[in-house]
């Protein structure tokens, strides 16, 4: 039996175990969203890099294929320090999970029994809801069944079914209209690191009508093992809405991260989303933004960080659904090492979608001579009346800017570093909350290093 | 303090210095004058150790130690300071945290204790005064939309920041008004000292009224074609390096 196979059919054995134990009980509109996923991860299977295969044409995923990964169980002698984690401002909403299971005391404002019974905590008013997902299928909160599912699909592919037929738990984010959250949200996701431990989280953010609010996603590791995260993650924002989101993903060096946004924006809607990826041993993580009504704006913007065999595959898709929405997109990595970055920035405007703005940039910093970028740009464009642009860009550091640095006494190696943080500073300047932008900028200098 | 014997070097495979000799001592000030294209500002360059500036024959010794054999950075922790002619714009990497890696680096290689970025916020803002350099700045991308005036402004605020014992000046007077010039030679011989030297770079001798040297040379042709003292610049205002040096067997 082929490697995969046997892990075809470890995915099998495991599903069906869940159903029977951690699974059970669930409505059964649930349990059918769990099988109908499985049935489509079945049939279609890993992707894998065949001809035609655009997608994943740069992106290898056999290491996962042909891994058996069980899901995480919880590590009762896990214990976490917050403190490198924790956002710098005085207020958050934090939900954090470990291992893929919720942890109440590492988060702020755990609700009771009674409050979780009680309709009025789902219905939120002036602040927003920042519950588990667990919870919100399990007190029957209308929007769960409503949009769980209803962006990302099990038939998107392989990693957003299994994520789906595993799905147990998460984040329940609801900014209730009109809603203005002034503090960050933060949903933190803890891996302790065991080997061959898998994590499907999941966040369901609904952004009402003109409602504001930060989310901020961090995927953080206590140890260095070959486990997996595969994250999905589902916003529906409302006419007017503005929501900013926010990923920093510092797996260990040894995992693996799959990750999947899916975004559909209202009327006059604003998204702007960053996202980070500084750790994992192979990462891809896409994005997409349906734009569905006039007037709609989305900003994706990325930045990763690749040394010694890294792979960090990145995707940004916006789809003008409707006229005079704008969207751009930047992105922007630095590669040491032999790793290996690879962008595709994708716009698609739709026959009748006049007046659409889209901007693609990508640009790469090598660092290495073994380090390699893939830029894919595709715009498909179905109106007349549009304007986009795209344009990427590949360079190394700049050799009068190096000798700047060090005429002034710093070495080399931070030299590059500070070079290297100051061409990323594009895309964390996009960042708008001030606490949320403090702690990427933090751990790209850990990261980078260059000093504070 | 600088002894430099013999010097040269060439840039993309072409010799700019060709024997240049040069002795610096503690308390001293030379101008190196010279027209364009004469090798001075590769001879600053050679000497803070810049890469394509390749030195192909004699040497470079600071406090008796061998320059020429440092990376640039060793050289600038050691106390080389080069204040650049066309100092360098670099997009998204701030003023402060440039600064004080610097600043950090050179204290650590002196075994001193490094300053915390609170502590550097005070210093550098009280030298920025002194330079009367708009403060904003600091927070800015280094050089990154600076006038003229202000990048000069800020090489020598670096300079006061690092306290450097030898200073390569390469033309801080070119581009800058007259109120400019005085201000920041001011500030450049405010920071002189017994224990510092300067080497200023440069093609008129209007700086000199600022920056009194104690000898002159004019590079000739990758060569110290004269040597002497404050006259030597007046005669080069008055004659032109052309007519200076017909007859001095250059």
């Amino acid at each position: 039996m082929s490697a995969s196979a046997n892990s075809a059919t470890a995915w099998a054995e495991q599903f069906h175990a869940f159903e029977r134990n951690g699974a059970a009980g669930a409505p059964q509109w649930l349990a059918n969203l769990r099988r109908s996923a499985f049935g489509a991860f079945e049939r279609a299977g890993f992707p894998t890099a065949r001809r035609g295969n655009e997608p994943w044409k740069y992106t290898n995923v056999r290491p996962i294929a042909e891994s058996v990964f069980t899901i995480a169980e919880p590590n009762a002698e896990a214990s976490v320090d917050l403190a490198p984690y924790e956002l710098p401002c005085p207020r958050v909403h934090r939900l954090t999970f470990v291992d893929g299971r919720y942890a109440a005391h590492l988060s702020t404002e755990p609700a009771s029994e009674a409050e979780l019974r009680s309709g009025a905590l789902w219905r939120g008013g002036d602040g927003p809801v920042v519950g588990r997902l667990a919870d919100a299928v399990e007190y029957r909160v209308p929007l769960a069944q409503e949009r769980l599912g209803s962006l990302a699909s099990a038939e998107d592919d392989a990693f957003t079914a299994l994520n789906t037929a595993f799905l147990r738990d998460g984040a329940f984010v609801h900014v209730p209209a009109g809603a203005v959250v002034p503090e960050p949200i933060h949903l933190l996701f803890i891996a302790t690191g065991r080997s061959a431990a898998a994590t499907h989280p999941r966040a369901l953010i609904s952004a009402d009508a003109d409602s504001s609010a930060t989310v901020l996603m961090s995927f953080e590791s206590l140890d260095g093992g070959a486990y997996f995260t595969n994250a999905v993650t589902e916003a529906i924002v409302g006419p007017g809405a503005n929501l900013r989101l926010c990923a920093l993903q510092r797996e260990s060096a040894g995992a693996f991260h799959i990750a999947s946004t899916r975004i559909r924006q209202a009327r006059g809607s604003r998204v702007s989303s960053v996202v980070v990826d500084l750790g994992g041993r192979l990462s891809r993580r896409e994005i997409s933004a349906a734009l569905e009504e006039p007037g709609a704006e989305v900003s994706l913007c990325g930045l990763y960080y690749g040394d010694g065999e890294r792979h960090m595959d990145n995707r940004a898709f916006v789809d003008h659904a409707a006229p005079e929405a704008t969207s751009s997109e930047i992105y922007k990595g630095v590669l040491d090492g032999a790793s290996r970055g690879v962008f595709c920035g994708g716009a698609l405007a739709r026959p009748g979608a006049q007046k659409t703005v889209a901007r693609q940039t990508n640009k790469t910093l090598l660092l290495s001579p073994g380090a390699e970028a893939d830029s894919q740009p595709k715009l498909e464009i179905f109106a007349d009346d549009v304007s986009c642009t795209h344009g990427s860009a590949v360079g190394q550091p700049d050799a009068d800017a190096l000798f700047y640095l060090k005429s002034r006494g710093i070495g080399a190696d931070a030299a590059l570093a500070l070079l290297a943080r100051g061409f990323m500073s594009e895309v964390i300047a996009a960042i708008e909350d001030g606490a949320v932008r403090q702690r990427v900028e933090d751990a790209v200098a850990a990261r980078l290093g260059g000093g504070a | 303090m600088l002894e430099v014997r013999g010097l040269r070097a060439e840039v993309n495979g072409v010799e700019i210095l060709k024997g240049v000799d040069l002795s610096v001592g503690a308390g001293e000030t030379h101008a190196i004058m010279g027209p364009n294209g004469s090798g001075k500002s590769t001879l600053a360059f050679a000497l803070a150790g810049r890469p394509g500036y390749e030195v192909t024959g004699g040497e470079a010794l600071f406090d008796g130690e061998d320059l020429l054999a440092l990376p640039p950075e060793e050289r600038a922790r050691k106390g080389l300071f080069l204040s650049f002619q066309h100092p360098v714009e670099i997009p998204g990497v701030r003023m402060d945290r440039f600064l004080r890696a610097g600043y950090n680096e050179t204290r650590k290689s002196k075994g001193e204790a490094e300053l915390d970025p609170l502590q550097f916020d005070r210093l550098i803002r009280g030298k920025a005064k002194s330079f009367r350099m708009d403060p904003a700045l600091i927070k800015r991308s280094v050089n990154e939309g600076f006038s003229g005036g202000e990048k000069k402004r800020n090489e020598a605020l670096q300079m006061a920041a690092l306290e450097p014992r030898l200073r390569i000046l390469d033309e801080i007077d070119s581009g800058l008004d007259v109120d400019a010039l005085r201000e920041i030679a001011e500030g450049v011989a405010e920071m002189s000292g017994p224990d510092t030297a300067t080497i200023l770079v440069t093609h008129y001798e209007r700086i000199l009224a600022y920056l009194e040297p104690t000898h002159v040379h004019v590079l000739m042709d990758g060569r110290v074609a004269r040597s002497g003292g404050r006259e030597l610049a007046r005669e080069v205002e008055e004659r032109g390096y052309d007519r200076l040096t017909a007859g001095a067997g250059v």
